[in-house]
Order: structure tokens, then sequence, then C-alpha cells
């Protein structure tokens, strides 16, 4: 029974106009922007190594500890999901003069614009007058005049309907694949693969929850002219503005210092505060030194200091003492006004992370954004990725830290008399930045939420759709 | 006698459940957004406060420009602060908010909401108009009088676009009537000429949806058809054909990335600052030359890298004019003064700033000329391609009418 209903849907689908448009739309699209993605991957992949063989090579030639961290600062490797998903990974270049603005203008198009725009279109399309326009048809009473029970026709729908969508959205992925695929320089390893049926399972998630919306509308209506019109309202406010007012929105409830008035203080905390603390701390200190060894209070001009110094062995402790003292102070200067300026840092990037949390939840609301962080996070792509970077580059300074300290340590050794910060040296064993992805598992684990919130959307709007057809007048 | 159709049409719309949803949706949109991107840039405005310069601090800093609340566009970028140093310039996260989540969706400007929302309900006012009046039968009826299928045509044109653009213009004027009751808000008789001027624009691009929408109701014969295909283009004009046509010029276009620049110049200058202490060893003498020397080269690398950038612009630009929502933007983004040109602009500015500067600041001299910015006059920005910007929406208006003009002349009442 229900056969015959899915089977009459897939039918008639498929002879239909808008299912060849779809068709061709979706094949042709998906087909260039797989294409475009794949170069533009190839190419990063190349400007990547590029990069990273000059910084070998500088190394070879002119390290030097002293301004060597900007140089070797850690960058990431192109994840070869770029072919697919573009999310947050071009590198954020707010801070260089030279940023690029096209993107801000035109947000680049990859597999997520695809599923969230188009498919969410497509997707009401084909059902806004599924049951209105065969109500105006007048084949919906035909129908009911049989021995079929509402429910089975309104689940015959759903499930044909839905069905027929998948034909031209798998084809035109698997089109895609087969370019991406076909290129040599792209790896996809298991991980990869099983991200990439993840947010396959998400984006099916994604346009069944529009398809049952579309039908649930539908069954509101009576005139499949007033339904496309209520569908499309929708869609604008789930697509197109729920999303983008979300960070304003939680702007609203959480609200953060200004960034660069935080900045500011941190800079006059570790700046001008600190000199002062340092010279207050260390003049203490000087006079106590002065006390305790009174050679030492006397003004000797800079030459008669190291002549004394390599003279007198007594004068030579004294001295040294003096300058341990004095360094200790700084260390201790630093130290204070480090840890205030850190307590404004934490607090700043607590309320900021605060910020963004409600923020997702705001625009969880839509599923366009539950699609969005699903497949950017799963791709790695997104925001946990960020996050993942930068505690895999905090790991990395902490060994390079090491690495430096021990380095100089046994220049120190060898001959102290050179001034090693500023020499060249040599540093092909120092630790090599190795960009990881996050495990799949842990991937999937943070992005549960937006699944279950998908799924729950779906169920939602499918009893809906089914109660209002079951009392839906057919006359 | 067209007079009677625009009548009809304005009536016929006034009463419809379509007309009912979009005004909602339009003045909902419209005053929120108003309202959210008022909230922005105050907020900017106090950030401004804090960053502003003081005398003789060598830092580039413009203050937000009211206009940006419609049209955001690159605000954020020309509001960063350029400090200029020794090292040359160094550009600090200006007044945006370090929330990551502003970077996953575009802003909710009006500009936005013109582009995306208002095309689409021009459409809506358009895709049935003379499919429905087929499906219906009152076509037949109309033409089987004695008024002329050309004035049909233009009586339902014009009447569709003044019940669309006569709520949306009512909408628009008092959301910015009310943004003029706060005192922090100013705007000058300069900026108020460009929001004019700007609404003319949004006019023109809503007319041109409109009329595509018309040209795609005489060549179906059924509504539901040219829905279809009508909100397929649109999807290809709003989203598809500019966003990937600034990556298909990428990919034309050889460009380094901004990441590539910046670590080549931290090469050179930790290159020539270890260099200058061996030498200092040495006992030779370094001064102004050394960094007028590292300057050079800098500059040399920047200068390839924005002459290959501009290129890389100016196609993508080129490329996306296929579709006239890029056009649009461009005029609109460019007579807001948010635009991609004024943006180049603005950093010519500030590069011949930094070298006016530069010397000063190796020398040892502690007296800086503060930096002053000159938004382009619009006599520069119309002359600079927002003019043709505009011509060529004029021109797909025209052809779109002309197009359901003879489509329409044809056309199977039957």
């Amino acid at each position: 029974m229900l056969k015959t209903i899915i089977q009459k849907e897939l039918l008639s689908n498929i002879f239909s106009f808008r299912f060849l448009v779809t068709f061709v739309l979706l094949l042709v699209i998906v087909t260039i922007t797989v294409f475009i993605l794949t170069d533009n991957y190839v190419k990063r992949l190349d400007e990547y190594s590029q990069r990273q063989r000059e910084i070998e090579n500088y190394l070879g030639d002119y390290a030097h500890f002293n301004r060597i961290n900007n140089v070797v600062r850690p960058s990431q490797r192109p994840v070869p999901f770029y072919s697919l998903i573009r999310g947050l990974s071009s590198d954020s270049n707010i801070e260089e003069f030279d940023n690029d603005p096209l993107p801000v203008i035109f947000p680049l198009i990859d597999f997520t614009f695809i599923v969230t725009i188009l498919l969410s279109l497509i997707a009401l399309l084909f059902s806004y007058d599924s049951i209105s326009g065969e109500k105006e048809d007048g084949t919906l009473k035909l129908m009911l005049s049989n021995r079929f029970s509402r429910s089975k026709i309104i689940l015959g729908k759903i499930i044909g309907g839905t069905l027929t969508l998948l034909i031209p959205f798998l084809l035109s992925i698997i089109i895609g694949l087969l370019v991406i695929l076909l290129n040599p320089r792209v790896l996809w390893r298991g991980a990869d693969w099983g991200a990439f049926f993840l947010i396959l399972l998400g984006s099916i998630l994604y346009f069944t929850f529009f398809y049952c919306l579309g039908v649930f509308i539908s069954s509101r209506h009576h005139s499949s002219s007033s339904s496309i019109m209520t569908s499309l309202f929708v869609w604008v406010l789930f697509i197109l503005i729920i999303p983008n007012l979300s960070p304003y929105i939680a702007s609203f409830f959480a609200q953060t210092p200004s960034r660069i008035k935080i900045d500011r203080e941190v800079a006059m905390i570790t700046d001008v505060e600190r000199d002062n603390l340092g010279r207050k701390l260390s003049g203490e200190k000087r006079l106590e030194m002065h006390r305790k060894y009174p050679v030492l209070a006397e003004k000797l001009s800079d030459a008669e200091i190291e002549r004394r110094v390599a003279q007198d062995p007594d004068y030579r402790k004294a001295y040294k003492e003096l300058r341990d003292a004095i360094g200790k102070a700084w260390d201790e200067a630093n130290r204070i006004q480090g840890d205030k300026a850190g307590v404004l840092e934490k607090e700043l990037r607590r309320k900021q992370e605060a910020q963004e949390r409600l923020a997702i939840w705001i625009s969880m609301i839509s599923p366009l954004s539950d699609f969005t962080y699903l497949a950017t996070d799963l791709s790695s792509t997104g925001i946990r990725s960020r996050s993942h970077f930068s505690r895999i580059a905090e790991g990395w300074w902490r060994a390079f830290g090491a690495y430096t300290r021990k380095k100089l340590a046994s220049l120190q050794e060898k001959n102290p008399t050179v001034d090693w910060w500023n020499t060249p040296v040599e540093v092909s064993d120092m630790p090599r930045f190795q960009y990881q992805q996050e495990a799949l598992k842990d991937r999937f684990g943070g992005t549960i939420r937006f699944f279950v919130v998908l799924i729950i959307f779906n169920l939602i709007f499918f009893t809906a759709a089914y109660f209002s057809f079951i009392k839906y007048d057919v006359r | 006698m067209i007079g009677t159709v625009v009548r009809k049409e304005i009536i016929s719309n006034l009463v419809s459940y379509k007309f009912f949803i979009v005004i909602l949706l339009t003045s909902i949109l419209i005053f929120t957004s108003f309202f959210i991107m008022h909230r922005d840039y105050k907020q900017r405005l106090s950030d401004y406060h804090i960053i502003k310069p003081k005398p003789n601090e060598p830092i580039a800093v413009i203050p937000p420009n009211p206009l940006s609340m419609f049209a955001n566009g690159l605000e954020d970028a020309m509001t960063r602060s350029f400090e200029v140093s020794r090292i040359g310039i160094e550009a600090r996260a200006g007044q945006a908010s370090g929330n990551i989540i502003f970077s996953f969706f575009p802003s909710p400007d009006f500009l936005y909401i013109v582009r995306v929302v208002l095309s689409l309900v021009a459409l809506l006012f358009g895709f049935d108009q003379i499919s429905r009046e087929k499906e219906q039968g009152t076509l037949r009826l109309m033409i089987a009088n004695s008024i002329p299928r050309a004035k049909i045509l233009a009586g339902k044109w014009i009447g569709n676009f003044l019940s669309l653009s006569i709520p949306f213009l009512l909408v628009t004027l008092l959301g910015f009537a009310l943004l003029n009751f706060d005192p922090d808000i100013y705007f000058s008789p300069g900026n108020l000429m460009r929001f004019v001027i700007i609404l003319a624009v949004t006019l023109v691009y809503i007319a041109l949806f409109l009329s595509l929408g018309i040209f795609i109701s005489t060549i179906t014969k059924k509504a539901a058809a040219s829905i279809v295909i009508l909100l397929f283009i649109w999807a290809l004009f709003v989203f598809v054909i500019p966003n990937l046509g600034t990556l298909l010029a990428r990919q034309m276009v050889d460009v380094p990335s901004v990441r590539a620049l910046s670590e080549k110049k931290e090469q050179i200058w930790t290159r020539e600052v270890l260099m200058r202490i061996m030498e200092g060893r040495e006992g030779k003498e370094t001064g102004v030359s050394r960094f007028q020397a590292i300057h050079n080269e800098i500059d040399k690398l920047e200068e390839d890298y924005r002459n290959k950038f501009n290129r890389l612009i100016g196609l993508s630009k080129n490329i996306n004019r296929i579709s006239p929502v890029a056009s649009f933007i461009y005029a609109v983004t460019e007579i807001a003064g948010t635009g991609i040109g004024e943006e180049g602009h603005f950093k010519t500015d500030i590069i011949r700033y930094k070298n006016s500067a530069f010397l000063d600041i190796v020398s040892g001299k502690t007296e800086y000329s503060p930096f002053n910015y000159q938004y382009r006059s619009l006599s520069q920005i119309l002359a600079k391609g927002t003019l043709f910007d505009i011509a060529w929406l004029v021109f797909f208006n025209i052809f779109f009418f002309a197009l359901s003009y003879f489509s329409f002349v044809k056309y199977d009442v039957r």
C-alpha cells in the first residue's frame, strides 16, 4: 500500500520540470565548485610546502635565538577536506596590513553552502505543493476515496519526496567525489571518509527537515500559491536571518569588555608600569646590597668596574650577587605585572567564550547553523579545529622554549663570552611543528548536539505535518 | 488606460496574502537590521574614542563611518588601527568584535537585506503576473478590451513596482528617521546625499528583479514553473555567480597568500637585525641607511604583492559582474565608502603616511603629523566604476523588460 504511494510520488517528481532543473543545477554547481576547490587545495598545499622550505632555508643561514620566534611561527597544513569545505580555514588575516577583502564581500562557495542554501530551497520547492497542490488538482479527493489511511499517505509522500531529492543530490556528490579522488594530490584517509559520511548523514537530516517543514506548511494552506509564500517566508527567517542575527543578539546578553581597551590596559601594565615597578624593586635590592657590601656603593666608571671584577675576587663575588639580585627583582616585576595582565586577559577570554557559546546556542534555532557547525567541525575547518590548533601550537611553543633554553645553556657552557642570543646558530635539531587533525571520535563527540537538534527538528515537523494532514479539509 | 491597469494591480496586491507576508517580513527585517547595526556602530564609536591616537603618535585610525550601518562592507578592515614604526605598518584588530561566530555569517545590514530578501520579494511580485492571470482566465478578458498589450505590461510593471517600493521606502525612511533621534549619530549633508543615492540604486535593483520576474512569467504557461525557474536564477545571481567568480579569479591570477607575504617580511627583518648586530660588533657604522635598505626591500615585496592582488581584484570584479547582484554590491558599498575601491584608496593613503613618517622615526624625531583621511568624493567614486555598475543595473532592467515585452506580445493567452 505504502509502496504504491511512494512509487507514485517518485514517478510524478522525476518527470516533473523542477526535477530536471534541480538535477542539472546541482550537477553543474557541485562539479564546478569541487573542481575549483580541489585545484585551490592543491595550490595551497604547494604554497604551504614552499613556505616551509623557505623557512628551513632561512634557518640554515640566519637562525639566531633573539628573533627566531617570529620566523618559526607554526602554521597549519591544509587539510584534504578543503576540496569540499572551506569553513573558517582561510588564515584569519585581520592582523595583517595587506588583508584580503574579497572573501569579506563575497563569502566563498563550498559544499556547506550548496547544502544549506540550495538544498533547503530545493526541498521546499518540492514540498510546498505536496498537499495543497494535490487539493487544487482535485487528486487528493480521489486518493482519499480509496482505502488508504491518511497516515500512510502522508508517510508515503514524505518518504517518496525525500527519496526523489536524494537522487540528484547523491549523484552530484558522487561526481564531485570522483573529481576529488581522481586528483592524485588529494589523499583521503579512513578518518576523512568517516567524517565525510557523517557530514552526508547531517545533510540528509538537514534536507528531510526542510521537506517535512514544506509538507507541514503545505498542509496548513489550501492553495499552493499561499503555501509557497509562507514557505519562503520561513526559509528566509531560518536561513538568512536567524544565523546572522545570533552573534549580535548574544552580544546583548553576554557583554564583553572592548578588546581594544583591554589590549591598551595590558600594554600599559606590561610596559610602563612594569618598568616603574622593576626600577623600584631593583633600587631597593641595590640599596640592600650596598649595605651588605659597602664596596659596591662607590661610584665607579664602567671601565673601573671591569678592572676590579677582573682583579679582585671579593669584588667579583659581590658584583655578581648584585647582578643576580637585580635580575631577580626584574623577574619579580615581570611576574607581578604579567599576572595582573593575565587576569585581565583571562577575564576577557572567559567573557568572550561565554558570548560565543551563547551565540552558538541561539543560532542553533536555525538548522542552517546546526549544519554549518556540524560540517565545519567534522571536517576540521571550524571552531573546534581552531582551538585544537592553538592547543597543539601551545604545546609546540613549550617544547620549542625548552629546546631554546637547553641549546643556549649548552652553547653558553662551551663559550660564555659570546652573545649567543644574537649569533647565528645551527638549529637543525629543533622540534618541528606537526599538525595532526583532532581524532574523528572527538570531533564527532563535539558535534553530537547538532545532530540531536537536527533530529528533534525533524521529529517535530514530521509530527506537525502528520497531525495537520489528518485534520486536513480535502474538499 | 494605463492608470486603470496600475490601479487594478495595486488594489489586487493590497488585499493579497502575499502582500501581507512581504510587508511584514520587510518591516521586521529593516527595523531589526537598523536597530542592530546602530548598536554595533555605537559600540565601535566608543571603541574609537579609546584608540584614538594622541597627538604625536604615528598611528592611523579613522572613526567609524556612519554609512556602514547600511553597508558594512570592508568597514572592519578599514577601522583597524595602523601603527607606523621602524618595522613598517602594524595593523591591529580595530573596533571589530573577537566573537568568532561573526565570521560564519555575513552581517545583516541594509545591503544584505535588500540584496537577498528584497530581490526575492521582488521576484515573488513578478513571478505570476502573466501566467496566473492566464490560469485564472482573466488575461483573456483583459486582452479582449481595446488596451494594447504593451500598455498592459507597462501597467502591471508600474503597479507592482509602486506597491512594492512605496511600503519599502516608507519603512526605510521611518527607520532612518528613528536613527537620527540618537544624538551620537550625525549624518553630514554629504552622507545624506549618499544615502539618497543608495536608496535610488536600491530601487533600480528591486525593479530589475521585478522585470526579471515578469519576463519569466511571460515565457511560462504555469505559475508553478515560473517560480521554480526564478528561484534558481535568483540563487545563481545572488549566491552562486559572485562567490564562484571570486574563487575562479583566484585560480587564474597567482597571488601568494597574505601569510606567505608576512613570513617573507619577517624573515627579511630578522635577517637584517642579525646582520646589523654582527656588523656592529665588527665596528661598522650602521644607521638610517640600513633601515632604508630594509624598507626598500620590503616595499618592493609588498608592491609586487599589491600589483598582483589588484589584478586579482579587477579580474574577479569583472567576472562577478556577470551577475547584476555583484554590481549592486559594488555600487552600494562604494557609495557608502566601505567598498573595495575605497579600501584600496585608504591603504594607499596609509602607505603614503608611513613613507612620510618613516624617515622621521628612524632619524629619532618625536613629532609626527597626524593622519587625516579624506573619503573619495562622489564624483571620483562614480568615475571609478560605480557609474558603470549603476548603468549595468539599468541595462539589465531595460533588457529584461524588453524581453518580457517581446514575449508577451507573442504570448498565447488561451
